[in-house]
């Protein structure tokens, strides 16, 4: 019974939101982050974002995680010239940064508490949001040094191969959870951006 | 006062042969960049129809990567793409009609060799395109590596060098595999698609090519790895340097601008730069264009009308166009590929 009501839920929501995001992405295409209803799986990645294997010529050791911000797409280093590359969605302008870090907690489905600094340019999100499928966060998050930033699923697939976050760096939930399997804790991450002219 | 008419008359006789051997000298000046400018446009040998790389429409616009480079030239010197001529070339006929001066730039898919440096005393300035004999195969056969090959039926063309290296690489790596050979790349691919073979075999460029018409484009996957080198670079004559210049650092130019973070989008910012290097590239600092014969403005007539090196590879072959070949060895050095440009300064 409650998964009919889910169900119906979501199709609405869904359907609404289908609706109102022509208008919305018309007036105000930079959305941010707020909790949302697309399920992953419903959703194709245009070739350039899905996961794939590349040529991929670096001094990084294999392991490494290089985040290209303006290619928007992560690559974790294997050996022998190549990289896995998935396709990311990155921080807004104003909210991109660079350098080196290291992975230092992870987790599976988690809790969002939107840091203050967040809720003072964005009052409507919520203070505190369980971990789940309607949570941005999406299915797991990697934290990134001492920062507020994260690798971290999401509930808006859509948004990958854009520039939305407030920084952080977020794959499509099996995406995630494919790196998830693939980095340790203690991982080194280097985040590169885009020359200054 | 004869001698004095004489002397007038032997003096106007010298003068107007001076006067013919200039305008003989002038005509015949083999300095491809004096007859380019006199003639008001850049003639570009091309591929008669190769996909993202050179191909007319029905209209007669030509479009992808070897024509926007010959227009980027054409901007460099007129501050005009459309002085850029194109002029369709047979694969065989190539090299002698760039030597025979039927064109002035070869910018045709083709693979710089010291051979063909040698036989026909010509030059390849840059690579502008990193390609080499690679695999395509069936997603659901998951493989990450060429390594992982080993027993496989692989198709390829009769009489090709693909044909040659695919045995090279399979003997070098003591890996067993069978050859399913066609005289028709058709042929070749309809194999493929129809699942005589496990793998095809040819350049990287063409089998993106070639996937857009197989039944489920989607279904398969082209692997990363080249196991041959086929270095695409545009051609000129040698002893031309005045011209070599030009086109080399036309395309050193677009992938500095990428490098720089320079594109078609901020030219204008780039303007105002005040960082060393970009005011360089964009002539608000050095005389670099003049020094090559043309103008301060050189890099931004280029930027302009065709963008920089990364522009041009996403528009007409990257994975925003209808090829969507990844960047890979294409990639700046700095990201990932071997794409590197001697600094301007």
């Amino acid at each position: 019974m409650t998964d009919y009501r889910r169900l119906t839920g979501a199709f609405i929501t869904a359907l609404s939101l289908v609706l109102t995001s022509s208008y919305a992405s018309a007036q105000q295409p930079d959305r941010g982050d707020e909790p949302g209803l697309i399920a992953d799986d419903a959703y194709q990645l245009d070739p350039e974002w899905q996961k794939q294997v590349v040529y991929f010529r670096t001094t990084e050791a294999p392991g490494t995680i290089i985040v290209s911000t303006a290619e928007r797409h992560l690559y974790l280093v294997q050996p022998g010239g190549r990289a896995i590359r998935y396709g990311i969605g990155v921080g807004r302008d104003g909210f991109q940064w660079q350098g080196l870090v290291t992975i230092t907690n992870k987790k599976e489905w988690p809790d969002w508490t939107p840091p203050p600094e967040m809720i003072q340019r964005q009052p409507y999100l919520p203070r505190f949001m369980a971990g789940g499928p309607g949570n941005p966060l999406g299915a797991r998050a990697m934290y990134l040094g001492t920062t507020v930033y994260r690798i971290h699923g999401t509930n808006r697939p859509d948004t990958i191969g854009t520039k939305v976050s407030s920084g952080c760096f977020r794959l499509v939930n099996n995406d995630v959870a494919d790196l998830y399997d693939r980095v340790p804790v203690g991982t080194k991450v280097v985040i590169r951006q885009k020359p200054e002219l | 006062m004869r001698s004095f008419r004489g002397g007038l008359l032997i003096g106007l006789a010298v003068a107007v042969l001076v006067g013919v051997l200039a305008v003989i000298y002038e005509f015949y000046d083999t300095r491809t960049l004096k007859r380019t400018v006199r003639r008001g446009e850049v003639l570009c040998g091309v591929n008669k129809g190769l996909p993202g790389f050179s191909i007319p429409d029905d209209k007669g616009n030509w479009t992808g990567f070897d024509v926007d480079f010959c227009r980027a030239v054409a901007a460099a010197i007129f501050n005009d793409p459309g002085k850029a001529k194109f002029v369709p070339l047979d694969a065989s006929e190539r090299f002698r009609e760039l030597q025979s001066r039927k064109v002035d730039i070869l910018s045709r898919n083709s693979t710089w060799s010291m051979a063909r440096e040698l036989d026909y005393d010509l030059y390849f300035p840059a690579v502008a395109y990193y390609d080499g004999a690679g695999f395509m195969l069936p997603r659901s056969r998951n493989k990450e590596t060429s390594l992982d090959l080993t027993g496989s039926k692989v198709c390829v063309q009769a009489g090709t060098t693909t044909a040659l290296n695919v045995s090279d690489y399979f003997r070098a790596n003591n890996m067993k595999y069978e050859e399913v050979k066609f005289d028709k790349l058709d042929d070749v691919v309809k194999a493929y698609d129809t699942g005589k073979c496990d793998t095809l075999s040819a350049d990287v460029s063409q089998l993106y090519a070639l996937r857009l018409n197989l039944s489920k484009p989607g279904d398969h996957m082209i692997l990363p790895d080249m196991i041959s080198k086929e270095p695409l670079a545009p051609v000129v004559r040698q002893r031309d340097d005045d011209w070599m210049m030009i086109v080399k650092w036309t395309l050193y130019a677009m992938i500095n601008a990428e490098e720089l973070g320079v594109s078609s989008e901020n030219i204008d910012e780039a303007l105002k730069s005040k960082k060393p290097e970009v005011m360089r590239l964009v002539g608000t600092e050095g005389n670099y264009g003049e020094q090559l014969g043309l103008t301060k403005d050189w890099v931004v007539r280029i930027i302009r009308s065709v963008g920089n090196y990364g522009e041009m590879y996403e528009r007409n072959i990257g994975e925003k166009s209808k090829l969507k070949i990844p960047r890979g060895m294409n990639q700046l050095w700095n990201a990932g590929g071997v794409q590197y440009a001697p600094p301007m300064r």
